[in-house]
């Protein structure tokens, strides 16, 4: 019966010890990897989030698209309200066009820019990216239903 | 015609239900309702669930559009295939499907002999009160059978992106895995309720929570390869929300399989066994729906309407409620002490549950926790897939060690060292390997060493664990599908890590007549096409590979416009060979005149592939085995 009782002990013990470096890591690493999703108008009155990799998302303002070679790209995105700059060195997604949704990945720089190293994809010509929605929906500028 | 057809299906529908209602009184064990007999009853379920869906696909096949369901999620002029797919690519006919499963798994119950009837009609009334609530939801707040007023001359379509043969199977195969959980969940409730969870539970249990695992197992893995090759990104898995809200039951069933073996064989550890398969089949209830529900944002999402996530909520509750309730009451009398030695096989197997659970619980807080900040505080973020692999990585190399080290150990107190000299050729062999493969391919990450050295040892240990001769130079009979699948999983997880350290990507945008470079290979931009087929438009380009100035390959990288619904998708043209995969996906963007190519490196592809294969078949091998052989030494 003692034995029982101390391999059970011994059992016990081991296993909170796991369960609570695990518990640490998963907190400390789900801190660390939490990418949030800001509309323009968002971001700017968050200025102090420089620095950080996050999501932007609204629609490429028109008149705003250039390259500056066969893969850098300078686009603005907009809520109708404000609008951001953003640098994207890469491939563009086949749907992507001025007027239309967008969602970017990358850095707020602190000169005001948005520095992409991700445009998200899509698959669908009348598909807005819910977060886009919700930021049009703020700035009061969504038409949809 | 059409309105003869809503009255016969719907009419099948209400006979499953009543029949399934009689099925459910059996759980009472009172003379009463004795006849119609289990089988005759479960006959009746099986059957009419079976017409209706193929009254369904019939519907589909002949494009009627008289009926919502076809209207919305079919074209005329779709191929014969995705008309037939198309029957389950959309909520109501996947929910179908899901009860026609659920109805099937009951039928192949109540055929099993040798089972005493009272554990029988418990095990099937259980599963019959799921089959009404399903077969009620369906009826009530999303009939398939639906008609409209309007004479629609021709459907919108099935998006594009799911018109894909790999498609057509992918949610039937997963179904299987996800609902044949369902009826070990039945099973399990049960032996609470009669208060028999014992070895020869766990031999009646074991076939079907082994079929349902290999079946789940292989609906993930078609639903990885397809996002490989079709979504064009170059990955196969992305720590997507849909996509571990299939991981989630399965890292549940893994552990949970383990723990019915160990019952089997030790009788113990029966309260855990009955959590787990609670577990399972509630994470594979979240892992249909939540999918399905419309929180989720991608593919996966069907048209929702909030009444019917409700029910869905409202049910796992109820299920969750009522186990929970009956295993509190019970539990007590379920356990048996039994003890197993601190340094044995149980123990080891012990371990790696706790791992697993470390696992689902890293999984589940990632999942829910952008969910839970987007409906509490209205925030919406995003958890990225470093999250996942950098805190699951040290586990992986807990993991692995203890899945080498514990089929080797025996199941009373065993001497660590002596496994340690025993086993002291395969260490040395796989520790210089990974000295070599480190050293080699300069690989100096602590934690990919560790996990690449253990999953080797896995490997050989479980490979020559197989091949095991006796004193008289006999192969003796091992447990061949415990290797094969341990086996699997070491190779797989070499893969991953070496796939994920070794893979390359080059983007360029190209004219034609370009040539374009990656690594040792030229390719040369030959020409560009456009093609029409029946249901979509492509541009396709010709790319030239060569080697050494020697032409190898043809890669034809496609984007295809589809107008029912209006869609574009590119189309990956991918070269395997047996160490790796060259992968070219083009984009055309609105606002450009050149194509834009990515083009990926990813070794390992293949192996990668194989390794799961191997889990798979090593699933069914257990599955089969009547009696569990885990070799006692």
């Amino acid at each position: 019966m003692t034995s029982l009782v101390k391999s059970r002990l011994i059992k016990f013990l081991l296993s909170l010890i796991i369960v609570l470096i695990a518990v640490l890591i998963i907190i400390f690493n789900l801190r660390d990897n939490i990418i949030y999703f800001y509309g323009p108008t968002e971001l700017l009155k968050n200025s102090d989030k420089q620095g950080q990799i996050m999501r932007l998302g609204g629609l490429v303002s028109v008149d705003s698209f250039q390259n500056e070679t066969d893969s850098i790209f300078y686009f603005s995105i907009t809520d109708g309200d404000n609008e951001i700059e953003v640098k994207y060195e890469g491939i563009l997604p086949n749907l992507f066009a001025e007027d239309k949704g967008v969602v970017v990945e990358g850095v707020y720089m602190n000169d005001g820019r948005f520095i992409a190293n991700k445009v998200l994809a899509k698959h669908d010509e009348n598909y807005m990216p819910p977060e886009v929605i919700e930021t049009l929906k703020k700035s009061g500028k969504w038409q949809g239903e | 015609m059409s309105l003869y057809i809503f009255y016969i299906s719907n009419f099948l529908l209400l006979l499953c239900l009543t029949a399934s209602l009689m099925q459910s009184s059996k759980i009472i064990n009172n003379k009463i309702f004795t006849r119609p007999d289990v089988m005759v009853l479960a006959s009746v379920q099986l059957i009419s669930i079976l017409l209706s869906f193929l009254i369904l696909i019939y519907l589909f096949l002949i494009s009627d559009f008289n009926f919502d369901l076809v209207y919305y999620n079919s074209h005329s002029e779709k191929p014969l295939i995705y008309k037939f797919s198309g029957v389950w690519g959309n909520h109501e006919g996947s929910m179908l499907l899901w009860i026609l499963i659920l109805v099937l798994f009951n039928f192949l119950f109540a055929l099993s002999k040798r089972i005493s009837e009272r554990f029988k009609n418990i095990t099937v009334a259980v599963q019959s009160i799921m089959i009404f609530g399903f077969v009620a939801f369906l009826f009530f707040l999303s009939n398939p059978f639906a008609l409209n007023q309007n004479n629609f001359f021709d459907g919108i379509g099935l998006n594009p992106i799911l018109q894909d043969p790999l498609l057509a199977i992918h949610p039937p195969v997963l179904y299987v895995g996800y609902v044949g959980f369902s009826l070990v969940f039945s099973l399990a409730i049960a032996g609470l309720i009669t208060k028999e969870v014992d070895q020869q539970w766990a031999t009646i249990v074991k076939p079907w929570v082994f079929s349902a695992w290999a079946f789940l197992t292989a609906g993930i893995a078609l639903g990885s390869f397809w996002a490989y090759y079709e979504l064009g990104w170059g990955g196969y898995w992305f720590w997507d929300p849909v996509e571990n809200a299939s991981l989630m039951p399965w890292i549940a069933a893994t552990a949970l399989i383990h723990c019915v073996l160990i019952l089997q064989k030790r009788n113990v550890m029966q309260s855990w066994t009955i959590i787990l398969a609670i577990l399972t089949f509630s994470l594979s209830l979240v892992g249909t729906f939540l999918v399905r529900s419309g929180i989720l944002n991608s593919v996966h999402t069907f048209a929702s309407d909030p009444g019917r996530g409700l029910f869905i909520l409202l049910f796992i509750f109820l299920i969750l409620v009522f186990s929970f309730s009956l295993f509190a009451y019970n539990s007590e009398k379920i356990n048996k002490t039994s003890s197993m030695g601190l340094i044995s096989r149980g123990t080891g197997i012990q371990v790696n549950n706790w791992l697993l659970i470390t696992i689902l619980t890293i999984v589940f807080l990632g999942t829910m926790y952008p969910l839970a900040t987007d409906l509490l505080l209205n925030k919406s973020l995003t958890v990225g897939p470093k999250y996942y692999s950098t805190t699951i990585a040290p586990i992986i190399i807990l993991f692995l060690f203890f899945m080498f080290i514990s089929p080797r150990l025996g199941w009373t107190d065993t001497k660590l060292y002596k496994i340690i000299i025993q086993l002291r050729y395969l260490i040395i062999t796989s520790l210089s390997i990974t000295l070599i493969i480190s050293l080699y391919f300069e690989l100096f990450n602590l934690t990919e060493i560790l996990i690449i050295f253990f999953s080797l040892l896995l490997v050989t240990s479980s490979v020559t664990a197989s091949i095991n001769f006796n004193k008289q130079n006999i192969l003796v009979r091992t447990n061949l599908g415990q290797n094969l699948a341990h086996a699997g999983f070491g190779i797989l997880m070499m893969a991953v890590v070496s796939n994920a350290v070794y893979s390359e990507e080059r983007i360029y945008n190209a004219k034609v007549g370009d040539n374009l470079q990656l690594q040792k290979y030229i390719f040369s931009f030959d020409k560009i096409e456009q093609v029409e087929e029946s249901n979509y438009n492509s541009l396709k380009a010709y790319f030239l590979m060569k080697k050494d100035g020697k032409l190898i390959d043809t890669f034809t990288p496609e984007i295809r416009f589809y107008s029912n619904p209006p869609t574009i998708t590119s189309e990956a043209s991918i070269l395997h060979k047996f160490f790796s995969d060259i992968y070219l996906v083009m984009n055309v963007p609105q606002d450009q005149q050149s194509i834009s190519v990515r083009m990926h490196i990813k070794p390992f592809m293949t192996i990668l592939w194989l390794g799961t294969l191997m889990i798979i078949i090593g699933g069914v091998i257990s599955a089969s085995i009547r009696i569990g052989r885990f070799d006692e030494k």
